[in-house]
Protein backbone atom coordinates (compact mmCIF):
# COMPACT_ATOMS: atom_id res chain seq x y z
CA UNK A 1 0.00 0.00 0.00
CA UNK A 2 1.80 3.34 -0.74
CA UNK A 3 -0.13 4.95 1.52
CA UNK A 4 1.54 3.30 4.41
CA UNK A 5 5.08 4.99 5.77
CA UNK A 6 8.57 4.34 5.29
CA UNK A 7 8.84 2.41 8.99
CA UNK A 8 6.05 0.02 8.36
CA UNK A 9 7.30 -0.77 4.80
CA UNK A 10 11.13 -1.46 5.85
CA UNK A 11 9.73 -4.21 8.58
CA UNK A 12 6.78 -6.05 7.58
CA UNK A 13 9.26 -8.38 5.48
CA UNK A 14 10.48 -10.39 9.06
CA UNK A 15 7.87 -11.26 9.18
CA UNK A 16 8.05 -14.11 6.90
CA UNK A 17 10.31 -15.62 8.28
CA UNK A 18 7.92 -16.14 11.84
CA UNK A 19 5.70 -17.33 9.03
CA UNK A 20 8.00 -19.69 7.63
CA UNK A 21 8.44 -20.79 10.85
CA UNK A 22 5.25 -21.41 12.10
CA UNK A 23 4.60 -23.54 9.25
CA UNK A 24 7.72 -25.52 9.63
CA UNK A 25 5.89 -26.51 12.97
CA UNK A 26 2.36 -27.41 11.41
CA UNK A 27 4.58 -29.61 8.80
CA UNK A 28 6.43 -31.41 11.67
CA UNK A 29 3.71 -31.90 13.71
CA UNK A 30 1.34 -33.20 10.64
CA UNK A 31 3.98 -35.47 9.85
CA UNK A 32 4.51 -36.89 13.48
CA UNK A 33 0.70 -37.85 13.93
CA UNK A 34 0.37 -39.48 10.56
CA UNK A 35 3.53 -41.50 11.14
CA UNK A 36 2.17 -42.76 14.74
CA UNK A 37 -0.98 -43.59 12.92
CA UNK A 38 0.91 -45.33 10.00
CA UNK A 39 3.01 -47.37 11.76
CA UNK A 40 0.27 -48.13 14.45
CA UNK A 41 -1.71 -49.17 11.80
CA UNK A 42 0.49 -51.27 10.60
CA UNK A 43 1.93 -53.08 13.63
CA UNK A 44 -2.17 -53.78 14.21
CA UNK A 45 -2.49 -56.99 15.40
CA UNK A 46 1.27 -58.03 14.95
CA UNK A 47 3.25 -58.69 18.28
CA UNK A 48 5.64 -55.91 18.73
CA UNK A 49 9.08 -56.63 19.47
CA UNK A 50 11.06 -54.71 22.18
CA UNK A 51 13.78 -53.62 19.77
CA UNK A 52 11.02 -51.65 17.75
CA UNK A 53 9.03 -50.63 20.78
CA UNK A 54 12.74 -48.81 21.95
CA UNK A 55 13.21 -47.44 18.60
CA UNK A 56 9.60 -46.20 18.03
CA UNK A 57 9.98 -44.01 21.99
CA UNK A 58 13.28 -42.79 20.36
CA UNK A 59 11.71 -41.51 17.18
CA UNK A 60 8.96 -40.08 18.77
CA UNK A 61 11.22 -38.36 21.39
CA UNK A 62 13.44 -37.20 18.53
CA UNK A 63 10.62 -36.05 16.54
CA UNK A 64 8.88 -34.16 19.61
CA UNK A 65 12.21 -32.47 20.46
CA UNK A 66 12.50 -30.82 16.91
CA UNK A 67 9.02 -29.61 17.46
CA UNK A 68 10.12 -28.39 20.36
CA UNK A 69 13.31 -26.97 18.93
CA UNK A 70 11.12 -25.26 16.06
CA UNK A 71 8.55 -23.64 18.57
CA UNK A 72 11.81 -22.38 20.12
CA UNK A 73 13.02 -20.92 17.55
CA UNK A 74 9.64 -19.02 16.42
CA UNK A 75 9.54 -17.42 20.14
CA UNK A 76 13.07 -16.27 19.88
CA UNK A 77 12.38 -14.66 16.28
CA UNK A 78 9.20 -13.18 17.13
CA UNK A 79 10.78 -11.39 20.56
CA UNK A 80 13.60 -10.41 17.95
CA UNK A 81 11.03 -8.81 15.44
CA UNK A 82 9.31 -7.43 18.22
CA UNK A 83 12.79 -5.56 19.70
CA UNK A 84 13.50 -4.42 16.34
CA UNK A 85 10.15 -2.67 15.85
CA UNK A 86 10.72 -0.92 19.07
CA UNK A 87 13.70 0.04 18.07
CA UNK A 88 13.38 0.96 15.11
CA UNK A 89 10.41 3.53 16.61
CA UNK A 90 12.72 4.37 18.93
CA UNK A 91 15.43 5.84 16.31
CA UNK A 92 12.13 7.50 14.91
CA UNK A 93 11.23 8.97 17.91
CA UNK A 94 14.61 10.26 19.09
CA UNK A 95 15.13 11.49 15.68
CA UNK A 96 12.38 13.02 15.51
CA UNK A 97 12.99 14.56 19.65
CA UNK A 98 16.70 15.76 19.05
CA UNK A 99 15.93 17.11 15.31
CA UNK A 100 12.69 19.05 16.09
CA UNK A 101 14.36 21.60 18.48
CA UNK A 102 17.24 21.99 17.04
CA UNK A 103 15.23 22.83 13.45
CA UNK A 104 13.16 25.23 15.66
CA UNK A 105 16.22 26.85 16.76
CA UNK A 106 18.08 26.74 13.84
CA UNK A 107 15.09 28.53 12.26
CA UNK A 108 14.45 31.55 15.37
CA UNK A 109 18.40 32.54 15.03
CA UNK A 110 18.43 32.30 11.07
CA UNK A 111 14.96 34.46 11.41
CA UNK A 112 16.95 37.19 14.32
CA UNK A 113 20.55 36.82 11.73
CA UNK A 114 18.12 37.82 8.86
CA UNK A 115 14.85 39.76 10.13
CA UNK A 116 14.24 43.36 12.03
CA UNK A 117 12.25 41.72 14.54
CA UNK A 118 10.44 43.80 16.98
CA UNK A 119 11.61 43.76 20.38
CA UNK A 120 8.46 42.33 21.96
CA UNK A 121 8.87 39.48 19.25
CA UNK A 122 12.47 38.82 20.12
CA UNK A 123 11.54 38.09 23.74
CA UNK A 124 9.06 35.61 22.96
CA UNK A 125 11.68 33.96 20.20
CA UNK A 126 14.68 33.91 22.95
CA UNK A 127 11.19 32.32 25.34
CA UNK A 128 10.85 30.32 22.49
CA UNK A 129 14.28 28.88 21.95
CA UNK A 130 14.61 28.82 25.43
CA UNK A 131 11.90 26.02 25.72
CA UNK A 132 13.63 23.98 22.84
CA UNK A 133 17.01 23.77 24.54
CA UNK A 134 15.00 22.39 27.73
CA UNK A 135 13.18 19.72 25.38
CA UNK A 136 16.78 18.55 24.38
CA UNK A 137 18.16 18.20 27.66
CA UNK A 138 15.33 16.14 28.38
CA UNK A 139 15.97 13.82 25.67
CA UNK A 140 19.65 13.78 26.48
CA UNK A 141 19.00 13.49 29.99
CA UNK A 142 16.50 10.09 29.32
CA UNK A 143 19.00 8.58 26.91
CA UNK A 144 21.53 8.96 29.50
CA UNK A 145 19.45 7.84 32.52
CA UNK A 146 18.22 4.84 30.59
CA UNK A 147 22.22 4.13 29.55
CA UNK A 148 23.14 4.60 33.63
CA UNK A 149 20.31 2.76 35.69
CA UNK A 150 20.10 -0.08 33.26
CA UNK A 151 20.54 -3.61 35.39
CA UNK A 152 22.41 -1.86 38.05
CA UNK A 153 21.94 -1.65 41.70
CA UNK A 154 22.59 1.75 43.70
CA UNK A 155 25.88 1.45 44.59
CA UNK A 156 25.92 3.82 47.86
CA UNK A 157 22.24 3.92 49.49
CA UNK A 158 22.25 6.71 51.48
CA UNK A 159 19.14 7.49 54.00
CA UNK A 160 16.42 9.93 51.79
CA UNK A 161 13.40 11.25 53.31
CA UNK A 162 11.23 9.74 50.35
CA UNK A 163 7.68 12.22 51.20
CA UNK A 164 9.85 14.99 51.03
CA UNK A 165 11.25 13.88 47.60
CA UNK A 166 7.94 13.40 46.36
CA UNK A 167 7.10 17.01 47.71
CA UNK A 168 10.20 18.44 45.88
CA UNK A 169 9.04 16.45 42.68
CA UNK A 170 6.00 17.76 42.54
CA UNK A 171 7.42 21.48 42.98
CA UNK A 172 9.57 20.99 40.23
CA UNK A 173 6.83 19.35 37.71
CA UNK A 174 3.98 22.69 38.70
CA UNK A 175 7.14 24.67 38.12
CA UNK A 176 8.43 23.33 34.83
CA UNK A 177 4.74 23.02 33.18
CA UNK A 178 3.49 26.09 34.40
CA UNK A 179 0.57 24.17 36.22
CA UNK A 180 -2.02 25.82 39.11
CA UNK A 181 -1.63 25.17 42.62
CA UNK A 182 -3.43 22.28 43.13
CA UNK A 183 -3.08 20.99 39.81
CA UNK A 184 -1.27 17.98 41.49
CA UNK A 185 -2.41 16.97 45.00
CA UNK A 186 0.42 15.95 47.47
CA UNK A 187 -0.84 13.52 50.42
CA UNK A 188 -0.02 10.75 52.72
CA UNK A 189 2.77 10.63 55.25
CA UNK A 190 5.32 13.43 56.09
CA UNK A 191 8.21 11.84 56.55
CA UNK A 192 9.51 8.87 55.46
CA UNK A 193 12.81 7.71 55.78
CA UNK A 194 14.58 4.75 53.01
CA UNK A 195 18.02 4.21 52.00
CA UNK A 196 18.08 4.77 48.70
CA UNK A 197 20.11 6.43 45.69
CA UNK A 198 17.99 9.92 46.01
CA UNK A 199 19.21 11.88 42.39
CA UNK A 200 17.79 8.07 40.97
CA UNK A 201 14.35 8.44 43.06
CA UNK A 202 13.68 11.78 42.01
CA UNK A 203 14.46 11.18 38.76
CA UNK A 204 11.61 8.19 39.03
CA UNK A 205 9.45 10.07 40.04
CA UNK A 206 9.63 13.19 37.90
CA UNK A 207 9.18 10.99 35.42
CA UNK A 208 5.89 9.66 36.46
CA UNK A 209 4.79 13.06 36.83
CA UNK A 210 5.60 13.75 33.82
CA UNK A 211 3.51 11.37 32.20
CA UNK A 212 0.67 12.29 33.91
CA UNK A 213 0.57 15.51 33.13
CA UNK A 214 1.70 14.52 29.47
CA UNK A 215 -1.05 12.58 29.01
CA UNK A 216 -3.63 14.54 30.80
CA UNK A 217 -6.41 16.13 28.81
CA UNK A 218 -7.43 19.36 28.65
CA UNK A 219 -7.33 19.65 32.73
CA UNK A 220 -4.62 19.07 34.68
CA UNK A 221 -5.83 16.76 37.75
CA UNK A 222 -2.83 14.48 39.54
CA UNK A 223 -3.05 13.03 43.13
CA UNK A 224 0.03 11.71 44.51
CA UNK A 225 0.43 9.81 47.95
CA UNK A 226 3.01 8.82 49.56
CA UNK A 227 3.10 5.92 52.66
CA UNK A 228 4.27 3.15 54.50
CA UNK A 229 2.98 -0.22 55.12
CA UNK A 230 2.89 -2.67 58.19
CA UNK A 231 5.54 -5.13 56.04
CA UNK A 232 8.04 -1.74 56.25
CA UNK A 233 7.48 -1.07 52.30
CA UNK A 234 7.51 2.58 51.50
CA UNK A 235 4.59 3.29 47.93
CA UNK A 236 4.25 6.36 46.19
CA UNK A 237 1.29 6.22 43.96
CA UNK A 238 0.34 8.58 41.15
CA UNK A 239 -3.01 8.89 39.88
CA UNK A 240 -3.95 10.60 36.67
CA UNK A 241 -7.66 11.78 34.95
CA UNK A 242 -6.13 11.38 31.42
CA UNK A 243 -6.32 9.46 27.85
CA UNK A 244 -5.14 5.99 30.19
CA UNK A 245 -4.88 3.14 27.71
CA UNK A 246 -6.38 -0.26 27.52
CA UNK A 247 -5.63 -3.23 29.43
CA UNK A 248 -3.72 -4.98 26.30
CA UNK A 249 -0.92 -2.38 26.83
CA UNK A 250 -0.62 -2.39 30.20
CA UNK A 251 2.27 -5.74 30.38
CA UNK A 252 4.10 -3.75 27.50
CA UNK A 253 4.49 0.10 28.42
CA UNK A 254 7.79 -0.76 30.98
CA UNK A 255 9.88 -2.24 28.11
CA UNK A 256 12.59 0.12 26.29
CA UNK A 257 11.44 1.59 23.42
CA UNK A 258 8.01 0.92 23.89
CA UNK A 259 5.03 3.27 22.76
CA UNK A 260 1.41 3.15 22.00
CA UNK A 261 0.73 3.56 18.22
CA UNK A 262 2.13 4.34 15.40
CA UNK A 263 5.25 6.96 15.26
CA UNK A 264 4.13 8.65 12.45
CA UNK A 265 0.90 9.51 14.07
CA UNK A 266 2.16 10.87 17.02
CA UNK A 267 0.23 13.45 19.23
CA UNK A 268 2.59 13.36 22.18
CA UNK A 269 6.59 13.74 22.28
CA UNK A 270 8.56 11.20 24.00
CA UNK A 271 11.10 8.32 23.41
CA UNK A 272 9.61 5.52 25.10
CA UNK A 273 12.30 5.20 27.08
CA UNK A 274 10.93 7.00 30.70
CA UNK A 275 8.91 4.19 32.25
CA UNK A 276 11.33 1.92 31.59
CA UNK A 277 14.09 4.31 33.33
CA UNK A 278 11.40 4.37 36.61
CA UNK A 279 11.40 0.46 36.26
CA UNK A 280 14.96 0.13 35.88
CA UNK A 281 15.04 2.32 39.11
CA UNK A 282 13.12 0.46 41.03
CA UNK A 283 15.10 -3.11 40.35
CA UNK A 284 18.30 -0.84 41.49
CA UNK A 285 16.69 -0.64 44.89
CA UNK A 286 14.94 -3.77 44.81
CA UNK A 287 11.82 -2.27 44.92
CA UNK A 288 8.62 -2.55 41.71
CA UNK A 289 6.19 -0.55 39.84
CA UNK A 290 3.11 -1.34 39.14
CA UNK A 291 0.71 0.12 36.40
CA UNK A 292 -3.59 0.24 35.93
CA UNK A 293 -5.58 2.14 34.10
CA UNK A 294 -9.97 1.29 33.76
CA UNK A 295 -9.06 1.44 29.63
CA UNK A 296 -9.09 4.59 27.26
CA UNK A 297 -9.54 7.69 28.42
CA UNK A 298 -10.32 6.59 32.51
CA UNK A 299 -6.51 7.97 33.67
CA UNK A 300 -3.84 5.46 34.97
CA UNK A 301 -2.29 4.54 38.56
CA UNK A 302 1.51 4.26 38.73
CA UNK A 303 2.63 2.75 42.06
CA UNK A 304 6.20 2.63 43.00
CA UNK A 305 7.06 0.28 46.08
CA UNK A 306 10.29 0.17 47.97
CA UNK A 307 11.76 -1.69 50.57
CA UNK A 308 13.80 -0.56 53.27
CA UNK A 309 11.69 1.94 55.36
CA UNK A 310 13.80 3.10 58.43
CA UNK A 311 12.86 4.18 61.63
CA UNK A 312 11.73 8.04 61.98
CA UNK A 313 14.82 9.52 62.90
CA UNK A 314 15.00 10.31 67.09
CA UNK A 315 13.92 14.11 67.66
CA UNK A 316 16.78 14.65 69.52
CA UNK A 317 19.36 14.67 67.05
CA UNK A 318 18.38 17.31 64.34
CA UNK A 319 22.29 17.27 63.45
CA UNK A 320 22.01 14.08 61.92
CA UNK A 321 19.12 15.42 59.70
CA UNK A 322 20.67 18.15 57.87
CA UNK A 323 24.16 15.82 56.91
CA UNK B 1 -1.60 37.71 -2.57
CA UNK B 2 -0.38 33.47 -2.67
CA UNK B 3 -1.80 32.20 0.36
CA UNK B 4 0.21 29.16 2.28
CA UNK B 5 -0.81 26.28 4.68
CA UNK B 6 1.05 25.56 6.76
CA UNK B 7 0.66 21.90 8.32
CA UNK B 8 3.16 21.54 11.70
CA UNK B 9 2.19 20.13 14.82
CA UNK B 10 5.11 21.53 16.32
CA UNK B 11 4.24 25.05 17.86
CA UNK B 12 7.40 26.60 17.73
CA UNK B 13 8.32 25.55 13.77
CA UNK B 14 4.66 26.87 12.92
CA UNK B 15 4.99 29.95 14.54
CA UNK B 16 8.42 30.47 13.08
CA UNK B 17 7.52 29.72 9.69
CA UNK B 18 4.58 32.11 9.72
CA UNK B 19 6.36 34.82 10.94
CA UNK B 20 8.85 34.47 7.73
CA UNK B 21 6.14 34.11 5.08
CA UNK B 22 3.99 36.51 6.67
CA UNK B 23 7.27 38.93 6.54
CA UNK B 24 7.74 37.96 2.52
CA UNK B 25 3.94 39.04 1.86
CA UNK B 26 2.37 35.92 2.15
CA UNK B 27 -1.18 35.01 3.89
CA UNK B 28 -0.33 32.04 6.02
CA UNK B 29 -3.15 29.68 7.38
CA UNK B 30 -1.05 27.24 10.02
CA UNK B 31 -2.78 23.62 10.71
CA UNK B 32 -1.68 21.48 13.74
CA UNK B 33 -2.83 17.64 12.86
CA UNK B 34 -3.88 15.64 10.07
CA UNK B 35 -7.05 15.18 10.11
CA UNK B 36 -7.96 18.74 10.24
CA UNK B 37 -5.15 19.45 7.38
CA UNK B 38 -7.30 17.13 5.22
CA UNK B 39 -10.52 18.58 6.13
CA UNK B 40 -8.97 21.81 4.61
CA UNK B 41 -7.41 20.43 1.48
CA UNK B 42 -9.14 17.67 0.70
CA UNK B 43 -12.48 18.56 1.76
CA UNK B 44 -15.47 16.24 1.38
CA UNK B 45 -18.47 17.55 -1.16
CA UNK B 46 -21.05 18.33 0.96
CA UNK B 47 -22.24 21.64 -1.10
CA UNK B 48 -21.29 23.72 1.48
CA UNK B 49 -18.84 26.78 0.86
CA UNK B 50 -15.64 25.64 -0.52
CA UNK B 51 -12.79 27.09 1.55
CA UNK B 52 -10.31 29.93 -0.12
CA UNK B 53 -8.12 28.30 -2.58
CA UNK B 54 -4.41 27.76 -1.38
CA UNK B 55 -1.19 28.00 -3.53
CA UNK B 56 0.99 26.20 -1.89
CA UNK B 57 1.24 23.95 1.28
CA UNK B 58 4.11 22.95 4.15
CA UNK B 59 3.64 19.95 4.75
CA UNK B 60 4.90 17.92 7.97
CA UNK B 61 5.04 14.10 7.73
CA UNK B 62 5.10 13.06 11.24
CA UNK B 63 1.31 14.18 12.21
CA UNK B 64 -1.49 13.51 14.91
CA UNK B 65 -3.85 11.47 13.05
CA UNK B 66 -2.90 11.26 9.89
CA UNK B 67 0.94 11.38 8.35
CA UNK B 68 2.23 13.72 5.77
CA UNK B 69 2.48 10.96 3.45
CA UNK B 70 -1.46 9.97 3.43
CA UNK B 71 -2.44 13.73 3.21
CA UNK B 72 -0.81 14.36 0.40
CA UNK B 73 -2.47 10.81 -1.58
CA UNK B 74 -5.76 11.58 -0.14
CA UNK B 75 -5.58 15.49 -1.62
CA UNK B 76 -4.59 14.05 -4.91
CA UNK B 77 -7.42 11.64 -5.15
CA UNK B 78 -9.99 14.31 -3.87
CA UNK B 79 -8.55 16.12 -6.89
CA UNK B 80 -6.67 19.02 -5.18
CA UNK B 81 -3.44 19.21 -7.58
CA UNK B 82 -1.96 22.31 -5.26
CA UNK B 83 2.12 22.22 -4.46
CA UNK B 84 3.51 20.47 -1.73
CA UNK B 85 6.40 20.95 0.18
CA UNK B 86 7.60 18.57 2.16
CA UNK B 87 9.36 19.16 5.66
CA UNK B 88 10.26 16.05 8.16
CA UNK B 89 12.92 15.10 10.69
CA UNK B 90 14.17 12.19 8.30
CA UNK B 91 16.09 13.10 5.46
CA UNK B 92 16.92 10.08 4.34
CA UNK B 93 17.05 9.50 0.44
CA UNK B 94 14.75 6.63 0.30
CA UNK B 95 12.07 9.08 2.04
CA UNK B 96 12.74 11.79 -0.70
CA UNK B 97 11.79 9.38 -3.00
CA UNK B 98 8.49 8.04 -1.24
CA UNK B 99 7.12 11.26 -0.66
CA UNK B 100 7.76 12.36 -4.41
CA UNK B 101 6.33 8.90 -5.42
CA UNK B 102 3.20 10.12 -3.12
CA UNK B 103 2.43 13.06 -4.76
CA UNK B 104 4.67 15.50 -3.11
CA UNK B 105 6.22 18.46 -5.33
CA UNK B 106 9.99 18.98 -3.12
CA UNK B 107 11.51 17.79 -0.17
CA UNK B 108 12.93 19.87 2.70
CA UNK B 109 14.86 17.85 5.60
CA UNK B 110 14.76 19.42 8.83
CA UNK B 111 16.79 21.51 10.33
CA UNK B 112 16.50 23.37 7.08
CA UNK B 113 18.61 26.64 6.04
CA UNK B 114 15.73 29.65 6.33
CA UNK B 115 16.46 30.92 3.19
CA UNK B 116 16.82 27.65 1.64
CA UNK B 117 12.94 27.37 2.97
CA UNK B 118 12.13 30.57 1.59
CA UNK B 119 13.64 30.01 -1.95
CA UNK B 120 11.63 26.72 -2.10
CA UNK B 121 8.72 28.26 -1.41
CA UNK B 122 9.41 31.58 -4.06
CA UNK B 123 10.38 28.19 -6.46
CA UNK B 124 7.55 26.41 -5.89
CA UNK B 125 5.49 28.93 -6.55
CA UNK B 126 7.00 30.27 -9.69
CA UNK B 127 7.52 27.08 -11.11
CA UNK B 128 3.02 27.16 -10.47
CA UNK B 129 3.27 30.29 -12.52
CA UNK B 130 5.40 28.90 -15.39
CA UNK B 131 3.58 25.90 -15.84
CA UNK B 132 0.42 27.56 -16.21
CA UNK B 133 1.90 29.32 -19.52
CA UNK B 134 2.77 33.17 -17.07
CA UNK B 135 6.28 33.22 -18.25
CA UNK B 136 6.79 32.05 -21.65
CA UNK B 137 6.20 28.64 -23.97
CA UNK B 138 2.22 27.63 -24.90
CA UNK B 139 -0.76 27.47 -23.25
CA UNK B 140 -2.55 25.06 -25.01
CA UNK B 141 -0.67 21.83 -26.95
CA UNK B 142 -1.87 18.81 -28.71
CA UNK B 143 -0.38 16.01 -27.93
CA UNK B 144 -1.46 12.95 -29.98
CA UNK B 145 -5.18 12.56 -29.22
CA UNK B 146 -5.19 14.66 -26.24
CA UNK B 147 -5.41 18.23 -25.69
CA UNK B 148 -3.59 19.70 -23.07
CA UNK B 149 -4.46 23.24 -21.08
CA UNK B 150 -1.47 24.35 -18.54
CA UNK B 151 -3.66 27.01 -17.47
CA UNK B 152 -5.98 24.81 -15.81
CA UNK B 153 -3.55 21.30 -15.96
CA UNK B 154 -6.42 19.51 -17.64
CA UNK B 155 -6.00 16.57 -19.95
CA UNK B 156 -8.26 16.30 -22.33
CA UNK B 157 -8.80 12.89 -24.58
CA UNK B 158 -11.66 10.54 -25.75
CA UNK B 159 -13.82 12.89 -24.06
CA UNK B 160 -12.59 12.68 -20.94
CA UNK B 161 -10.39 14.85 -18.56
CA UNK B 162 -7.87 14.23 -16.43
CA UNK B 163 -6.14 16.61 -13.95
CA UNK B 164 -2.24 16.89 -14.24
CA UNK B 165 -0.36 17.67 -10.79
CA UNK B 166 2.31 20.23 -11.36
CA UNK B 167 4.94 18.28 -11.95
CA UNK B 168 3.07 16.38 -14.33
CA UNK B 169 2.04 19.75 -16.34
CA UNK B 170 5.58 20.93 -16.19
CA UNK B 171 7.10 17.50 -17.21
CA UNK B 172 4.85 17.90 -20.20
CA UNK B 173 5.67 21.19 -20.95
CA UNK B 174 9.23 20.67 -20.86
CA UNK B 175 8.80 17.96 -23.73
CA UNK B 176 5.96 19.72 -25.70
CA UNK B 177 8.57 22.73 -25.72
CA UNK B 178 11.27 20.70 -27.08
CA UNK B 179 9.39 18.10 -29.34
CA UNK B 180 10.96 15.42 -31.47
CA UNK B 181 14.55 16.07 -29.80
CA UNK B 182 15.06 14.12 -26.95
CA UNK B 183 15.59 15.49 -23.62
CA UNK B 184 17.74 13.83 -20.81
CA UNK B 185 16.76 12.30 -17.58
CA UNK B 186 19.31 14.99 -15.67
CA UNK B 187 17.47 17.80 -17.10
CA UNK B 188 14.41 16.91 -16.09
CA UNK B 189 15.28 16.60 -12.70
CA UNK B 190 17.15 19.52 -12.75
CA UNK B 191 14.46 21.63 -14.68
CA UNK B 192 11.16 20.07 -13.32
CA UNK B 193 12.27 18.93 -9.55
CA UNK B 194 15.19 21.48 -9.00
CA UNK B 195 17.53 18.64 -8.14
CA UNK B 196 20.32 18.24 -8.94
CA UNK B 197 21.58 15.67 -12.04
CA UNK B 198 22.78 12.83 -9.95
CA UNK B 199 20.03 12.36 -7.61
CA UNK B 200 18.97 8.42 -7.56
CA UNK B 201 15.38 8.73 -8.35
CA UNK B 202 12.72 7.06 -9.55
CA UNK B 203 10.43 9.95 -9.57
CA UNK B 204 11.16 10.54 -13.38
CA UNK B 205 10.43 6.89 -14.55
CA UNK B 206 6.97 7.16 -12.56
CA UNK B 207 5.60 10.34 -13.36
CA UNK B 208 6.60 9.52 -17.27
CA UNK B 209 4.66 6.11 -16.58
CA UNK B 210 1.63 8.32 -15.48
CA UNK B 211 1.83 10.69 -18.45
CA UNK B 212 1.65 7.40 -20.68
CA UNK B 213 -1.34 6.24 -19.15
CA UNK B 214 -2.97 9.67 -19.96
CA UNK B 215 -1.61 9.61 -23.58
CA UNK B 216 -1.06 6.70 -25.23
CA UNK B 217 -3.37 3.59 -26.43
CA UNK B 218 -0.89 0.92 -25.18
CA UNK B 219 1.59 2.42 -22.36
CA UNK B 220 3.80 -0.97 -22.37
CA UNK B 221 4.23 0.45 -25.92
CA UNK B 222 4.31 4.10 -26.56
CA UNK B 223 4.07 5.77 -29.81
CA UNK B 224 3.96 9.65 -28.55
CA UNK B 225 5.83 9.76 -25.27
CA UNK B 226 9.08 7.42 -26.11
CA UNK B 227 12.15 6.60 -24.04
CA UNK B 228 15.84 6.87 -25.74
CA UNK B 229 17.42 3.86 -23.91
CA UNK B 230 20.16 5.24 -21.84
CA UNK B 231 19.40 9.05 -23.02
CA UNK B 232 16.41 10.44 -21.95
CA UNK B 233 12.61 10.57 -23.04
CA UNK B 234 11.17 11.63 -26.42
CA UNK B 235 7.90 13.43 -27.54
CA UNK B 236 7.16 12.42 -31.17
CA UNK B 237 6.38 14.93 -33.72
CA UNK B 238 2.89 15.37 -34.75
Amino acid sequence: MPGTSQLSRSRRPKWHYVAVGVGLIVVAVVLTVAWQILAASETAGRAVSSARAVAYFFGSLLFLLLIAGLVLIVILLLREVRLNERQSNFVSAVTHELKTPVASLKLYLDTLEFREVPLERRAEFYRTMRQDIDRLNTTINSVLNAAMYTDRPVAEPRPLDLARLVRRAVELTITRFQLPRGAIRCEGADSLRLAGDAQALEIAVLNLLDNAVKYSKDRVQVEVETWADADGLAHVRVRDHGIGMSRTHLPFIFTRFYRIGAEVRRSRTGTGLGLFIVRSIMKGHRGTISADSAGPDRGSTFTLSLPGVLEPEPEREPEAARV
Amino acid sequence: MSRIVVVEDEEHLAAGIRFNLELDGYEVETIGDGLRALERLAPAPDGSQPPAPVDLVLLDVMLPGLDGFQIVERMRQAGNFVPVLMLTAKGLPEDLVHGLETGADDYLAKPFDLTVLLARVRGLIRRRDWARGASEGPERARVGEAQVDFRSFELQRAGTTVHLTLLEAMLLKLLVQRRGQVVSKAEILEKVWNLSADTETRAVDNFVMRLRRHLDDDPRSPRLLQTVRGVGYRLAEP
